[in-house]
Order: C-alpha cells, then structure tokens, then sequence
C-alpha cells in the first residue's frame, strides 16, 4: 500500500491551496504549453531542482520566496562568513551567528521553519565546483555582487549547452539563469536562457564600471576627501607597509581602517579638504555598495516570480530584463535586452575539425589556414588540459613562438589532445577566439580489410 | 521569434555524471579574450615580451627599448597582471625598473589613463602598450606622480635630461637611489 | 615589527549593524526611523513582509491587529508563522517571529477587530506614526481610510492576489526637504555672481596663467571669463541664452586652449570640462515655480502657532528671497567635483561654503523672528541650514482621500480616462475592487472554489464599478477570467515584491526622505509590470 492512500501526499495538502490555485486551474495568459495538473506541483517539489548563488540579501530572500513557492529541492552556494553588517537585511541571520557560513545558517533556518524543505547547502566558492555539479540543475538563480562571479556562473552554464548536428541547439541542455542584482534603492532582475536569450555576457555594457580617480589626481592635486583615502591606499600603504612587507591592506580590519582614516585625515588637513571620516575611509576602503532590506526583497521576489513561472510555465515569463528603484515613488522598466551574435559566451562559436589519429599538431595548423571552413592568417592555438591552460602554439609572440615550435611536429595525442577534445584558437580572420572540437577518425589504414 | 522554452521534458543527470566529451574545462571569457588580444599583439620594434610560463597568458612583462627621447638606451620592465573580470577592468601594470619619470613613481605606479580611469573594454593590450611607449617619448609634466622630475621638466629641461641619464646609468638623483637600466 | 597603533575606531554596534542603510538616508535618517511607531492591520503574509524590511532596518515599534487564528494556508505562504501556530492567534505568532528579527525593535500584538477598535477605541490609531493594512473588506476600507483621514494618521492600504496587487497611500500633507534627487543641477551663481565669487573670478587672468596653472584652473572661472569676453565682444551685458550664443562662447573657450610649437591645441582636461560644462553652467540662476508655489501657498503665508517647521521655514525663505536674497533662493553652497589644483579648488570651495552658510544664517534670523512671534517651539540652526541646502528640492505632497475613491467626481473621472486609453494597469485596480465587493457581498473570493462559475458573477461587480465612473463594460472577459482562476490566492512571491516596496514607502514617510508613491501603485507579476496612479 502506497502512503498516498493513507496520507495525503504533500503536494496536495492544504497548506498548498495558494499556488495549487495556480497550478490547478487554466487561465486566458498561460504559457501555451501550460497544462494545468496537481502534478506541476509534485514536479517542482519532488524533481525540480534549483539551485541559488549567493546567500547574502538577495539570497536570504530566495530561500524563503522559493521554499514558500513550493520548491524543496534547493541548493544554496556561498563561499561568506556572517558580518554585523549584514544583519540589517540578511534576515535568516542572527547576532549569535556572526562568523558562521551564510549557506549553511540560512539552510538550517529555512528548513527548520518551511516543514519538508530540503535545502541544502554549499559553503565554498562557485569556482569549487564543476560541470557535474552544475548540471544537476533544473534552473540556476543568482543574488551576488559580484561581476567576475556572475561572468564565470554564465560562462558555466553556456558551457553546458549542447548542440545537434545541424548546428542547432539541443534545448533539453539549456539552463535556465534569473539573475538579480542590487545597489541601494535600484536593482534589476533579468531571465537568461543560455544559447536562447541575452546572457550576461551579451549585455556587459549594462554595468557601470567602478568609479576609479587619475592617479596623478590622487598623488599631487586632491580635491575630494576620496582622493585622500585613494591616496593612503594605492600609494602610502606599499611605501609605509605599516604591519610589514607581507601584510596587504585589509579594509575589514579595523586596526588598518584606522591607520588609513588617520593619515588620510592628515592629509586632508594638509590640503584644507574636509569629509574624511570613518564611514566613508571604510565605504572607499571596501568598495561599499548601500544596501538596505525593501531593495533586495522586491528584487529577490521578481526573482522567485520568474523561476516559479519557469518551472510550472504556468505564465509566460518576463522578456527580459526588468530595472528598478525605489528612490523616487516605485518605477520598473521591463525591456528585451538583445543577444549579441558574437558574444564570447553564447554564441555558439564551436565548429569542428576532422583529423586521423596520427595528425600533428602542424596538420591542424596547416589546416586553420588552408581548409575553406578556417582560412586563417595567424592562428594562435591554446587547450585546456586537466583544468590548466597550455598554450600549443602562437606565433605572434617570439618567445612563446620559440618554446611552442617543438609542438607542430608532434602527435595530438602526444599533446594530450583526443576525440572530442577542444581547441581554443585566435586569429585576425574572427571577432573572438574561437572553440573547435576535434573529431579524431581512426587512421582508416588500419581498419581496412585487405 | 525565439522557440517557447519550457522545462517540463528535462530530466536531470544525477551530480557528477559525467557526459561524453563534456569533461574538458572551459575558458573563462577573460581568457578567451586575452588569447586574442595577444595573439594580435603587433609591438613596436623597441618593444617585447617575456612569459615566464608560456602557459600562463594572464602574468608577463613587457619591456621597452627607447631609441629615441630623454630614455633613449634604456631598458624598462613592466610587469601585466590580467584579472578574472577582463577586459571589464583593465590590467594591473606596474614598472618594475626603477625610473626617473613624472609619470612612474618610485614605487612603480604608472600614471596613464586608459590603466584606470579612462579604461574601456575595447581597448586592448596594444593599447597599452602604446601608451606606455608614448610615456617615454613624451612624458608629461601636466599629470605628475613623481612631482620633483616633473617641476624639472617644466622649469630646466637640460638638469631633468642629465638627471634622466644618471638614473639610467645607475646613481643617486636626490636622496632617491636607481639601479643601472641601460642596456 | 611593532603592529603601529592608531587610536581604535570609534563605531558603534549599532552603526556597524545599519552601516549599509545609513549611507541612504544618514544617522538623523535613522534616529526618525527609530521614532517611528507602525501598525499592521492583518498579519498576512504581504503584512508580515512589509514589517520585515521595516523591522530589520530598526523601526521604533510595531503594533499588530488581528484576531484571525492561524490556517494551513496561511502557514503556506506566510514565513512568520510555524507549523505549531496553527489555531492560535495569528498576529501574537507572527509578531514573535518577527521580532526576532531584531532585539531593538518594540512589538505589540491586539487580537480585536479592526471594526470593533474603530466603533470602542478610535483613538488607539493615534499614537501610529503610520497605519498599514492588508486583505481588509470593502466596508472597513471605507471607514478606517476616513477615520485616518480625519485624525490625520499617513494610511498604506496592501493588497494581494494572485499575479496581482497594488497599494495606495492616503496621506494629507508631507512635506520632504531631502527628496535626494539623481542627478541635481549645480548651483554655481556665475550669471549673478556674490562679490567674494566675482572678486576671485576677476583676480585670475587666463591669458597670462604659465602652462600648469592654465592646465589647472576650475572651469567655472573657463567659462566665465568667456562669457565676459563674449559680453566685450558683443558689447552687451547680456548672459549668453541661445543655443548660437552658448556654441559663440563655446568657440571662445576653444580659443583660450594653449598652443605648442607647432600650433596644435594642447591636451588640457579643465577645457574640456568647460566645454562639456557650457550648457549646465550657462543655466540662469531661477526660482523654480515649484518653490514659489510652496512659500506663497496660504500655510507659508498663514502661519499659526501650529505650523509644522517646514511651513515656518517656508515663510522664513519667502522673506529672505523677497530682501536679501533678491529674487533668489539660498545658494547651495556645493561645488561640483572638477579637474583643478587642489588650491584653487578648495578655495573655490571654500568661498561657495562660506556665502551658503551667509545666506542660511539670514534665513535663520527670519525663522527666529517667526518662532518669537507665534511663541512656538525651536528649530535648530542646524535644520534650517539642512533646509536652505535642499531649497532647491524641497517637495510637498498634497494627497487624496481612499474615500474619494469610492465617490463620482474627478477620481472617477481620472479613472475613466485610464480606462478609455484602455491602460490594462488600470483594469488590474478595478478588479482588485471588485473582487473586495466581491467579497462583501459573498463572503468569499471570487473563483475560491471553482473559477468558471464565479466568473459572471465578478463581471457584474466589476460592471457596477465601471458604471459608477461612467464607462462601458470591458470588450473581453480574459482579466475577469484571471482574475477567477487566482480565488482569491495570495502567492508569496508577489506579497514579497509588495512587500518590500510599501515597507521602503513607510520608511520614506518617517523619514522624510526621498519621495513615496503618489498615491496608488499597481504591480502585475504576471506581465512584470507596474504603474503608478494619481487619485
């Protein structure tokens, strides 16, 4: 006997009433796939996996918006340790937690307070974990700060993308990414399909880049109580190193904050400048971005709106990028941001190269610059290989030239190339380094029957 | 218009299955972009570049050989230090020989714009390094970090020329001391 | 090597605690917040959200009124409730989950009806610097909007279903001195400069300037001296105005740039600055007419021993414009930053903070005189100084009643407008309300059980409702449809969204930073769309 017939099975229990209205019933929006049954929610319950980004604002939020849409199957990745500072908003955090894994807390939190949720947590960097991990993945959400993070996580899930022989794309290998960012009263939340849509790549220009002084601003004509503090901190620190050679400025130790408010405060003195004070040593120091409750939860709950819509298609999702702020009254701006057809990210740039097993690595050279499909000039040929780069051969710079000549006349597989193995390559003839998998064809000698 | 994406025939690999050919790690975009720029990396003649590790893309030097101006002889080590979020923010570039120049400091910062405030992601490491080699040829006394050699430059081209020389062939200028760069 | 030792920072627990919120809206941000007293009618989950991001960042204290017990889907959607809250009351539970949040928090819980509270006590809504209520029934919106009208407590009315929801600030007059707009225009004085600013400006000479002190002077003194020299030209005294006239000293500006030997126009970024500056710069020193409305509206001209110190300090600036401010409001008194030497920029600085902190005092003076006049209390010279700095800023909102929603008249009329155009946010409101007469008159939400039979019946409330601002019926069903299929559903992540925005809402209205919504906003998590409505 199946305990469904004793107990009502989860997904239909009351306490589900709200969404199960949702997903039980048909509506003149749904998705056009949308076929409204108990079982979505048993589905994203039970298989749907999601996984979140980040467990600091945005993340706390999805954690608990996402546990409350049903979903039980989370799995939250971050790499921080709890501050004081993050109290204001971090709100699955505690005083008593300081210095815990944010993962980790907000896990135990968020299971403990959502009854059958199953989150799990991941207290490391993104860059830890591998394709495998990745991939376990229904839709990957994502609440960090972080561009570098951000790129790398779309460079991740881009990579996943699987296309069929006709160069189109196998949509069963698309990963959905929602991505959500904040900065005070202003946030966006946007709907990635890798190979599909826009990715973070493809709109790089969205974000601003960080305000940097002239240097010789800083060093020799300081007008803002910011140049004083840039001046301690690029050029007085290295000269002074005040706890020694080895000690790095470190903006979360107070001791260092207090050194550089103090000698920027002799600077500005000197220089009739006023406004250096701590608050703001320390926003320079660190690089501080405002941030305040409302801002990440309204963020972080578009977010959660969007990956429910995702994995019930109970509603067409948002194309694609929605801006917020909350600064003056509440304004949102939703717009289709565009794909670039050459991006590094998602364009899918692989093509593939035909060799016999007892090719050279000249061969593939000789082929990027005679074969119709590459006809390259000067083509610079780099690999991955167990996780290290290896520069196989560029000629356009001597000394790297010398050291990879050795190289063309040996075998691929001397090289540690095989069938399937990609080959990054560099050439004036295109906009990007491009990505070409080698299909390695059994010498046909050997298999012949004489 | 874009295919209607729906989740609902996924199925999901169990974590760490691994797919045909799908094992072999990606390159970062960052990589991906500094292979290129190096690859159509087009030096002036009195420049050149040293990899310690050849496959290493991301950390070299670039040296430059004036052959004309106030440095002419000289030889200036740069260090590049190309970070994951490249080219969203420029390279870290530091002058590793000890030069006697309104723009490089003691400590080897380089005052040049497109290295921080004015950097743009389609600039690219040629961009710098012309730059750079502009720097020796002109350098300007307007935007100083080293504040002596530039007052010098303004006001007596002839001492801040002799004293370019002495740095260059090894000595004292001031209380400051240079190690001997000339090639 | 000794670690050196500088004196150990200064920072309090708390400031650590709120360090990324202060640098929003300040510590006197905060010491307001901290002030501040909400009331949650209903402790739903858009109820609980909204005092979560008002109870993390450090509201005074919260009062919660609800005597509904605590249901399985409440627990459902609700992340301040437990599983063993089920049956108990379900604002005491919430309220002990939240306050979790934060230990500086004060809380309250009140099991009594809202209606009740209003017939027995309705003074008890006194003493709330802002009333919040969520899921409220058609009757009570009518009677506790008025009654919050007539005791002049700031009211946010919450709602909640399906995709859908919206929210609307009653709120008879709030007035905002640091409204932080973007991106402010500089008030720099140079078309009416004060005799220190004309003095220095005539104490340098371009022309004679050795190369690094040219490459180093601010551009406003660039930009003057080209305008003085297009005056010569023209020989007229007139200020440069047209886009001709502004390019004419854009040409001059152009001309002042060095030369090097070989006649190429030296590379100096304080010029290019003054070219790109030209337009900002040239804009003639105004009152804006936003201003001039506020200090001649009757409550800057009628002062009574009442008027709050905005109003006080409104009158004080209408005299000092009409004397020593000769038509102009208090300068600013910030310089925007600009490539220059640190010595010429600090001085230049220096010489605007000075004639601001002139200017405020003067204004300071007439607000003494009133306050000895009315026999009214202090205000700080440190708040009027506040006050002359954001003069340019300064924003009133004059709200509308949630009653007049419910009568034919202009509301009524700005309705039917919306919906002629046909704005489908304005669609959205309307079957909000009728959905709450839905309600009233079933007892339930439309579509609760099943959606297709209630689907005629929401129709007729929503015909009513267009009938009432005198517009036809809408074309399609689909919305009234919609509508149905949610039964009156309250989803998490749309409660959250709402959630997060009223809360920054009520902050902005005990803080009295940056602007709130005027007055209704609609959010539609279903097209990710929103709208805000003026009533």
């Amino acid at each position: 006997m199946s305990s469904g017939e004793v107990q009502t099975a989860e997904y239909l229990q009351r306490r589900w009433l709200n969404i199960r209205k949702l997903l039980e019933r048909s509506g003149p929006f749904c998705h056009p796939d949308f076929e409204p049954s108990a079982e979505i929610l048993d589905f994203t319950m039970n298989s749907c996996k999601i996984l979140i980004v980040g467990a600091g604002g945005l993340g706390c939020e999805l954690l608990k918006d996402l546990a409350l849409m049903g979903f039980k199957k989370i799995h939250i990745i971050d790499m921080d340790t709890i501050e004081l500072s993050n109290l204001n908003r971090q709100f699955l955090f505690r005083k008593n937690d300081i210095g815990l894994s944010k993962a980790k807390c907000a896990v135990e939190f968020v299971n403990k307070r959502v009854p059958g949720c199953e989150a799990t947590a991941h207290h490391c960097a993104i860059q830890d974990m591998d394709d495998g991990f990745y991939r376990q993945f229904h839709i990957v959400v994502c609440g960090l700060d972080s561009i570098v993070a951000r790129r790398w996580l779309n460079g991740m899930l881009a990579s996943l993308l699987q296309y069929n022989d006709d160069g189109s794309l196998d949509q069963s290998s698309v990963i959905p990414l929602v991505d959500g960012g904040t900065e005070g009263f202003k946030g966006n939340a946007r709907v990635i399909l890798p190979g599909m849509s826009a990715c973070i790549e493809c709109t790089l220009d969205l974000y601003p880049p960080q305000i940097t002084f002239p240097l010789c601003t800083i060093a020799n004509t300081p007008r803002l109580p910011e140049h004083c503090i840039e001046y301690v901190k690029v050029l007085q620190w290295s000269k002074e190193n005040p706890w020694g050679n080895t000690i790095p400025l470190d903006g979360d130790d107070p001791h260092h904050v207090a050194w550089v408010l103090e000698k920027a405060q002799e600077r500005a003195m000197k220089h009739g400048i006023s406004g250096v004070t701590y608050r703001l040593t320390q926003g320079v120091l660190k690089n501080i971005i405002p941030a305040v409750a409302s801002t990440n939860a309204v963020i972080a709950a578009a977010c959660a709106t969007e990956v429910f819509k995702l994995a019930s298609s109970c509603c067409v999702n948002m194309n694609n990028y929605m801006v917020l702020n909350i600064a003056d009254g509440v304004y949102t701006y939703t717009f289709s941001a565009e794909r670039r057809a050459d991006c590094v990210a998602c364009s899918n740039s692989t093509k593939v190269m035909a060799l016999e097993s007892d090719a050279t690595l000249q061969t593939i050279y000789t082929k990027l610059c005679e074969d119709q499909l590459f006809m390259m000039k000067s083509p610079g040929i780099t690999t991955i290989i167990n996780g290290r780069n290896k520069t196989l051969y560029m000629s356009s710079i001597k000394s790297i030239e010398e050291r990879t000549r050795d190289n063309l006349k040996k075998k691929i597989t001397d090289l540690g190339l095989y069938n399937g193995a990609e080959i990054l390559v560099a050439d004036v003839t295109t906009p990007n380094t491009i990505t070409i998998k080698l299909n390695v064809i059994e010498n046909l000698d050997v298999d012949m029957p004489s | 218009m874009i295919k209607l994406f729906s989740l609902k025939q996924q199925k999901k690999d169990e974590e760490g299955t691994a797919r045909a050919g799908g094992s072999q790690k990606k390159a970062t975009a960052a990589q991906l972009r500094i292979t290129k720029d190096l690859n159509e990396l087009n030096l002036p003649k009195t420049c050149s570049t040293e990899f310690p590790d050849q496959d290493d893309l991301l950390n070299f030097k670039l040296i430059i050989c004036p052959d004309e101006g106030f440095y002419r002889g000289g030889r200036f080590v740069f260090s590049f230090k190309v970070g994951p979020n490249y080219p969203h923010e420029p390279p870290k570039v530091k002058c590793e020989t000890a030069v006697y120049h309104p723009n490089i400091d003691l400590e080897g910062n380089v005052c040049l714009n497109i290295l921080r405030e004015d950097w743009k992601p389609v600039l690219t490491v040629n961009s710098i390094v012309y730059g750079l080699q502009y720097l020796f040829l002109e350098p300007n006394p307007e935007d100083p970090l080293n504040k002596e050699a530039a007052d010098e430059l303004q006001s007596n081209r002839r001492l801040f020329e002799q004293h370019v020389q002495r740095a260059m062939r090894g000595g004292y200028v001031g209380s400051s001391y240079f190690e001997r760069c000339l090639k | 090597m000794a670690s050196p030792s500088p004196k150990s920072p200064e920072q309090s627990e708390k400031n650590k605690q709120y360090d990324r919120q202060l640098r929003l809206w300040g510590d006197h941000g905060q010491i307001a917040l901290e002030k501040g007293h909400i009331c949650l009618i209903n402790a739903t989950a858009l109820g609980t959200e909204i005092l979560k991001s008002i109870v993390l960042p450090g509201v005074g204290a919260i009062t919660i009124v609800d005597d509904c017990t605590v249901s399985e889907e409440d627990i459902g959607s609700n992340f301040f409730l437990e599983t063993s809250s089920k049956g108990l009351n379900r604002g005491s539970e919430t309220l002990r989950l939240i306050l979790e949040l934060n230990p500086a928090v004060q809380g309250h819980a009140v099991q009594e009806p809202t209606g009740q509270i209003l017939q027995e006590n309705p003074d008890f809504f006194k003493s709330f610097t802002v009333v919040i209520a969520t899921a409220l029934g058609e009757k009570t919106i009518k009677e506790l909007s008025q009654h919050l009208w007539d005791i002049n407590v700031t009211f946010v009315l919450g709602r909640s279903v399906g995709f859908l929801g919206s929210f609307r600030i009653q709120i008879k007059e709030h007035a905002i001195i640091e409204s932080h707009p973007d991106n402010e225009q500089p008030d720099l004085r140079l078309d009416v400069p004060f005799p220190a600013l004309s003095q220095y400006l005539d104490s340098i000479d371009i022309e004679t300037l050795d190369l690094k002190d040219h490459g180093h002077i601010p551009w406003i003194v660039i930009i003057y001296k080209a305008v003085m020299k297009w005056q010569k030209i023209q020989n007229d005294n007139r200020w440069p105005m047209s886009r001709k006239e502004k390019n004419e000293v854009r040409d001059l500006i152009r001309e002042f740039i060095r030369k090097d030997e070989n006649g190429i126009p030296i590379n100096e970024e304080n010029f290019e600055e003054a070219l790109r500056a030209v337009t900002t710069a040239l804009c003639p020193t105004f009152l804006p007419v936003k201003i001039q409305d506020l200090i001649y509206c009757s409550a800057a001209t009628n002062l009574t021993k009442e008027s709050s110190p905005f109003w006080i300090m409104c009158s004080a600036l209408r005299g000092f414009i009409e004397a020593e401010g000769k038509g102009k409001l208090p300068l600013r008194g910030v310089l925007p930053d600009m490539t220059a030497s640190t010595e010429h920029y600090v001085k230049l600085q220096n010489i605007y903070r000075a004639q601001a902190a002139f200017e405020a005092e003067a204004v300071y003076r007439k607000v003494q005189e009133i306050i000895n006049q009315l026999h009214c209390d202090c205000i700080s010279e440190a708040d009027v100084k506040l006050f002359c700095r954001h003069a340019h800023n300064l924003h009133l909102v004059r709200g509308s009643s949630i009653a007049s929603e419910y009568q034919s008249g202009p509301v009524a009329s700005y309705i039917a407008r919306h919906l002629e155009e046909p704005d489908v946010m304005m669609v959205h409101y309307i079957l909000l309300r009728a959905s709450e007469m839905f309600r009233s008159e079933h007892s339930r939400a439309p579509g609760d059980w099943e959606p297709e039979g209630d689907i005629a019946i929401l129709k007729a409330c929503v015909s009513k409702l267009l009938t009432d601002v005198s517009c036809p019926p809408f074309p399609k069903d689909d919305h009234v449809h919609e509508m149905c299929r949610y039964g009156g559903a309250e989803i998490h992540s749309v409660s959250a969204f709402l959630g997060g925005c009223i809360a920054q809402e009520a902050i902005k209205i005990i803080t009295k930073q940056y602007k709130p919504v005027n007055n209704l906003f609609v959010y539609d998590g279903a097209s990710t769309n929103t709208a805000t409505f003026t009533f």
